[in-house]
C-alpha cells in the first residue's frame, strides 16, 4: 500500500485497541467467570480414575463423570456458569466414586482369590492326612 | 421492605402489612420441606452408619456424606439447586460406602493372609508329620523285615547246625561201624572172626560189630540193609553156605528187633574174595558177610 504510515492512522489504531479492551472488560463484568477450577478438578479426578482402571472396574461411574464434564463444558460455552459449576462438581464426585469403587472391587477380588486358595489349601490338608492314615 | 406511606390512613397501612405477612406465611407453608430424593440419601447414609463393619471406617468421607445429606435436606425453592444437592449427597454417601468397604476388605485381606500363613504352616507341619510317620513306618517295616530275615537266618542256621550235627553224628556212627561209603550206600564188612570154616553159625563173642549195626539201623530207621554172605575158595564146594551165612546175620538182626522187611539176605559164594586164599588168614577174611546199607532218599550220600 504505502511505505509511510500516516500519523492519523496510528492514532485510529490506538483508539480501536482501547475500545476493544473496554468491550472485553465489559463482557467479563457482565457474565460470571467460567468454573475453571472445578472443571480442572473434575478432569484430574477422571484422569486419576482412568489410571486406576476404573474403565474396567467402574465403567458406569467413569462414563457418567465424563458425561457430566462434557455437560459442564457445554454449559460454560452457553455462559450458564452456575450450571457448569454444578456439572463440574457432579463430574468430580462421580469420578472419585469411580476410583473408590475400583479400589473396592480390586480389594474384594483379591480377597476372594485368597479365600479360594485358602479353601484349597485346607481342603488339601484335610485330604492328605486321610490318604496317609 | 414495606414502605409506609406517611400520608396514608392507618387502617389501609395495617391491611397492606397484614396481607403481605399472610402472603409470606403462605409462601413458607407452601414450600416443600425437603427436595425430592433427600429422604433416600438420608436412608442410605443411615444404613451405612448402622453397618457395624463399616460405620467407623473412612471417617472423612463419612463426615462429608453426612454434611451433604444435611445440606440436601434443607428446604429449597430452587428445584435445580435442590436436585443438585441431592445428587451430591447421594454420591457422597456412595463414596463413603465404597471407601469404607475398601477399608474393610483390606482388613479382611490381612486376616486372610494370616489365615493362609497358618494354613501353610499347618500344611507343612502335617507334611512333616506325615513324612516322619512314613519314615517311622518304613523303619518299623524294616525292623520287622530284619527280624524276619534274622529269624529265618537263625532258623536256617539252626537247620544247618542240626543237619550238620546229624551229619557229624551219622559220620560218627559210620566210623563206629567201620563202614565204607560207596555209591550204593555204606558197605560194612563183617570180617574174619564171624564164621568158622565150613560153618554158617555166628561165633560166640563175635557179635560186637553186629551190635553196632543194630544201633545204627535203630538210629536210622529209614535205611534198609542188604546182607550178602561169602565163602572162601576152599569152601566153594558147599552150595548154600554163603546164603546161610547171610541168613544167620539177618536172623541175628531180626532177633535184635530190626524189622525183617528192611533186611535182605543173599549169597555170593566165593566169587568176590577180598584177600588171598593162599593163607589161612586170607581165607578167614574171605569168609565174611557184607552189609550194604542203602542211602536214604533224602539225607546223606
Amino acid at each position: 500500500m504505502t511505505a509511510t504510515l500516516p500519523a492519523h492512522r496510528d492514532a485510529l489504531l490506538r483508539i480501536a485497541v482501547g475500545f476493544t479492551g473496554v468491550l472485553l472488560l465489559a463482557a467479563c463484568a457482565s457474565t460470571p467467570p467460567a468454573p475453571s477450577a472445578s472443571m480442572q478438578a473434575a478432569q484430574r479426578a477422571i484422569s486419576h480414575a482412568e489410571g486406576a482402571e476404573a474403565g474396567r472396574y467402574a465403567p458406569t461411574e467413569l462414563s457418567e463423570a465424563r458425561a457430566k464434564l462434557a455437560s459442564a463444558d457445554t454449559a460454560a460455552a452457553e455462559q450458564k456458569m452456575t450450571m457448569a459449576e454444578r456439572f463440574a462438581e457432579e463430574s468430580r464426585v462421580e469420578a472419585e466414586l469411580a476410583s473408590a469403587k475400583t479400589a473396592d472391587v480390586k480389594a474384594r477380588t483379591m480377597n476372594d482369590e485368597l479365600m479360594r486358595s485358602n479353601g484349597t489349601l485346607s481342603d488339601e490338608m484335610q485330604r492328605n492326612p486321610g490318604d496317609q492314615r | 421492605m414495606i414502605t409506609i406511606n406517611r400520608s396514608g390512613t392507618m387502617p389501609a397501612r395495617t391491611l397492606i402489612a397484614a396481607s403481605v405477612a399472610a402472603l409470606l406465611l403462605a409462601a413458607c407453608a407452601g414450600a416443600p420441606a425437603k427436595p425430592d430424593g433427600a429422604a433416600e440419601a438420608r436412608y442410605k447414609l443411615t444404613q451405612l452408619q448402622a453397618d457395624p463393619n463399616l460405620a467407623s471406617r473412612a471417617p472423612l468421607a463419612m463426615q462429608e456424606a453426612d454434611t451433604a445429606v444435611r445440606v440436601a435436606e434443607q428446604p429449597q425453592d430452587d428445584r435445580e439447586l435442590g436436585a443438585y444437592r441431592v445428587y451430591m449427597a447421594d454420591r457422597k454417601v456412595e463414596l463413603a460406602r465404597a471407601q469404607a468397604e475398601t477399608s474393610f476388605a483390606e482388613d479382611q485381606h490381612a486376616a486372610l493372609r494370616a489365615q493362609r500363613e497358618s494354613a501353610r504352616l499347618n500344611a507343612r507341619t502335617a507334611e512333616a508329620d506325615a513324612a516322619r510317620d512314613q519314615v517311622a513306618m518304613a523303619r518299623a517295616e524294616q525292623r520287622v523285615a530284619t527280624n524276619e530275615a534274622r529269624s529265618e537266618a537263625d532258623a536256617a542256621q539252626l537247620d544247618a547246625a542240626s543237619s550238620q550235627r546229624e551229619t557229624v553224628e551219622l559220620q560218627r556212627q559210620i566210623d563206629a561201624l567201620q563202614a565204607t561209603r560207596t555209591d550204593h550206600g555204606l558197605v560194612l564188612t563183617l570180617g574174619d572172626v564171624l564164621f568158622a570154616s565150613g560153618r554158617a553159625d555166628l561165633r560166640v563173642g563175635a557179635t560186637s560189630n553186629l551190635d553196632r549195626l543194630v544201633t545204627f539201623l535203630n538210629e536210622y530207621p529209614d535205611r534198609t540193609a542188604a546182607i550178602e554172605g561169602y565163602t572162601d575158595s576152599s569152601e566153594g564146594y558147599r552150595p548154600g553156605l554163603s546164603e546161610r551165612r547171610a541168613a544167620s546175620v539177618k536172623s541175628y538182626l531180626t532177633g535184635q528187633g530190626i524189622n525183617a522187611l528192611r533186611l535182605s539176605a543173599s549169597g555170593g559164594g566165593a566169587s568176590d574174595p577180598v584177600a588171598s586164599s593162599d593163607s589161612a588168614a586170607g581165607r578167614q577174611q574171605n569168609r565174611r558177610v557184607e552189609v550194604i546199607i542203602s542211602n536214604p532218599s533224602t539225607t546223606l550220600r
